[in-house]
């Protein structure tokens, strides 16, 4: 019966935090703002509004929008933040685990290589597989 | 009708899901793990130099036998598989007894995860001076909700292991819930009683 109760509670609780996440999935118009730039010729790949919140106390700086396989769980991603967060040239990184993007502020005179970056997320066992680069 | 099938019934109903234990963490990282279960109660821990391999060292409080002893552990990467959506993983393990070879391990544990679903085995042969045994498990998981990076994310699991010093299969809910680098598991079964994982990655 205790068991029945702690899967219950478990199960309501849950219920509960779905409908927090189906909040995080309500868009405002973000029209205008920069993740609506094109970078490289394509439209910028971001949930609009973790990048909006990601960039709103930044400036002078290189966001780098990696694109990764595998990426799958938040306790397996943990060790790209530690792993990018030993880099003195970053500033900020954030982990968009429903997009499967990594977000990562750099400073503006970083010379930001794509092979570097695929290597440091391989560190973690996940694929790089796309880059895209612009600055604030 | 039992916990289990409420249990099987409820994984049915609700489909989200995300998770794991790994074995293995990022290169340069270590991980801290405490497990008790109805056989054996041990702490281990691990660093990994590559996200390949895994080498540590794992004290055990053995029910069963009524010993104390300890494991070097390796554990090494055979196989992974990333896509879009899911992340799949093979895995060889051993040990060696620390105060030498009278006892050790092999074996092998899979996992495949999405954000929604989790789907994982393991099967390990022990050898020791006393009786050589066989312990495996199979387990299946889905998460209720899908959490974004940094939430508390929370698994409703079904496992169901078997030691070969014991007589049948024992199949019982868990429940894992992790954030930030804190995990831990909690299952219980009225014949092998609680079976608890708790993990720390640093």
């Amino acid at each position: 019966m205790k068991i029945l109760t702690i899967i219950l509670s478990t199960f309501v609780f849950s219920i509960s935090m779905a409908d927090q996440s189906i909040d995080h999935s309500h868009h405002d118009n973000h029209e205008g703002h920069i993740h609506e730039q094109m970078v490289d010729g394509k439209h910028l790949e971001v949930d609009a509004i973790r990048f909006d919140n990601f960039i709103i106390d930044l400036s002078d700086t290189q966001i780098a929008v990696v694109s990764v396989k595998g990426m799958v769980c938040d306790f397996c991603a943990r060790g790209i933040e530690k792993t990018f967060k030993k880099d003195r040239d970053v500033r900020k990184i954030d982990v968009d685990l429903r997009g499967g993007k990594v977000l990562i502020a750099y400073d503006k005179n970083k010379q930001i290589s794509f092979d570097e970056i695929r290597k440091m997320i391989l560190a973690n066992g996940q694929d790089a597989t796309d880059l895209q680069v612009l600055s604030i | 009708m039992g916990i289990i099938n409420i249990g099987l019934i409820i994984i049915l109903l609700i489909s989200n899901l995300e998770l794991e234990a790994r074995p293995i963490s990022y290169s340069g990282g270590s991980t801290l793990m405490a497990f008790s279960d109805n056989m054996r109660d041990s702490v281990y821990f691990h660093y990994s130099p590559s996200y390949k391999y895994s080498i540590g060292i794992e004290s055990i409080n053995d029910k069963f036998f009524d010993d104390k002893y300890s494991y070097m552990r390796f554990t090494y990467l055979l196989n992974r598989k990333n896509t879009q959506d899911s992340q799949r993983n093979l895995y060889f393990q051993s040990g060696f007894g620390a105060n030498g070879l009278d006892k050790h391990f092999i074996g092998v544990h899979g996992d495949w995860e999405t954000r929604r679903i989790f789907a994982g085995f393991g099967f390990k042969r022990i050898l020791n001076k006393k009786e050589d045994f066989n312990d495996g498990y199979v387990q299946i998981g889905v998460a209720p909700y899908l959490g974004e990076y940094g939430d508390l994310h929370t698994w409703i699991m079904l496992k169901s292991k078997k030691d070969s010093l014991m007589d049948k299969w024992s199949t019982f809910p868990v429940l894992k819930f992790f954030k930030g680098n804190f995990l831990i598991e909690l299952g219980y079964n009225e014949a092998t009683e609680w079976d608890t994982h708790i993990m720390y990655r640093f």
